[in-house]
């Protein structure tokens, strides 16, 4: 199956928010494969990301009127709504969450931290993003993409990389920083 | 936090875009959202920034369970899909009567305890705003009692129409002479879900009802109602 175009899930999306069910299944089945693999990754557990796909995309059926074409591509907006469906799924309040599972997470993060290899796909993928990428520090890269693939906040980045919290604040600040000078510079030209 | 500045808002933005910040930074974050066209805007941009970085990650089909289980949730939309029979149960129409007779109380906001009707086989909120105006149901609002994440599933009766430039606003009223806490901003479509944000969803049960307001396009800018209840109505488990 060839990836929909944005004129395609845009038109899915319209037809969503007139309650068309078929248009829905369709757009369930164009986009369902890669969010879910965003879910997965935040999540790191499949019972947990499908539950994040499920609340998304009864989320995306209610919200598609409010999806609006001119401000985001349609992929970037369902996105967006998984993976902040993800991240308040790891930042619930501590009593539903055990430690235990919070420990697991990162235990499963260490396992599968993004290394060059997620850079070399973002290319194909995402070529503007991935030579922004490339100008920042290793280690502001580095904390950039934990915490887009694994939703680590702060206080984990420093966990993880194992460095006081003002640096890691401050690698990821420097990084956003330069990554929207980069990004909206190659845009104007 | 100092929502104003805007080297501060831009940042915070890409912070919460990036998924840095800690829950509860990121839930006042995320109240602060719904009032300001200005964070949402850049919110947006750092959502088109940085979301093509998603696009490297392998497709993973998921189980099938997974549609199964929202087609449920979804299926039947010009009824309450989660909760069949329910806008045909006997407890829905008797708490609705109750409603329309405690809607001649409500001017004077007085704090009535509408007659519980007989239990049903699971127990919901249920709350009919009446249009203060014309006197007549506009606006019906369930969810589940207890359950820690709260939906409000919300159904526009009749074809309601937005004025340009305004936006709905939907308060919970907790009763007792404290003020109105935004809910959030409700479009005109017939069905839509309305998550309740965290901080607010254990009082949300006991609260005595929900209104509407018109206000400007993003929402209240103050986070109080701009102007009177259009349209308003108690709670009641059903």
């Amino acid at each position: 199956m060839s990836a929909p175009t944005n004129a395609e899930l845009t038109d899915m999306l319209a037809r969503c928010a007139l309650a068309d069910q078929r248009a829905f299944a369709a757009l369930y089945e164009a986009t369902s494969a890669k969010l879910f693999a965003v879910a997965v990754r935040i999540t790191r557990r499949r019972d947990w990301a499908e539950e994040v796909l499920q609340e998304s995309f009864v989320r995306i059926w209610h919200h598609a009127g409010s999806y609006d074409g001119v401000k985001s591509a349609p992929m970037t907006w369902m996105t967006a709504i998984v993976r902040n469906r993800a991240l308040d799924w790891l930042r619930r309040p501590t009593e539903v969450q055990s430690s235990e599972e919070m420990d697991a997470h990162m235990a499963n993060v260490a396992d599968e931290a993004p290394g060059p290899e997620q850079l070399a796909a973002l290319s194909a993928q995402a070529g503007r993003l991935h030579s922004c990428m490339e100008q920042l520090s290793d280690d502001q890269k580095q904390s950039i993409m934990l915490a887009f693939f694994h939703g680590l906040s702060h206080g984990e980045l420093s966990e993880q990389m194992g460095k006081p919290l003002g640096t890691v604040k401050t690698w990821v600040r420097r990084g956003l920083d330069r990554l929207k000078q980069c990004l909206d510079g190659l845009q104007e030209t | 936090m100092n929502y104003e500045h805007p080297t501060i808002r831009d940042r915070l933005a890409a912070e919460y875009v990036l998924g840095t910040m800690p829950g509860r930074a990121r839930r006042r974050f995320e109240a602060q959202l719904k009032l300001s066209p200005v964070l949402r805007g850049l919110v947006s941009e750092w959502e088109a920034r940085l979301t093509p970085m998603a696009s490297s990650l392998e497709a993973l089909p998921p189980p099938r369970r997974v549609w199964h289980a929202i087609e449920q949730r979804i299926r039947g939309n010009k009824g309450a899909s989660r909760h069949p029979g329910f806008w045909n149960s006997l407890a829905f129409w008797r708490a609705a009567a109750g409603v329309a007779t405690a809607a001649l109380l409500i001017l004077g906001i007085v704090m009535t305890n509408v007659a519980e009707p007989p239990t049903a086989p699971k127990p919901m909120m249920v709350v009919v705003m009446d249009d203060m105006q014309t006197r007549s149901p506009a606006i019906t609002a369930s969810w589940e009692p207890g359950s820690h994440s709260k939906l409000i599933h919300l159904r526009v009766i009749g074809h309601a129409e937005m004025a340009p430039d305004t936006a709905w606003e939907l308060w919970m009223l907790p009763g007792k002479n404290r003020p109105p806490v935004s809910l959030g901003l409700i479009t005109t479509h017939e069905l839509q879900t309305l998550e309740v944000p965290a901080q607010i969803a254990p009082k949300l049960d006991n609260a005595w009802g929900l209104g509407m307001t018109v206000e400007p396009a993003g929402g209240s800018p103050s986070g109080a109602p701009t102007n009177p209840m259009l349209y308003l109505g108690p709670c009641v488990k059903t």
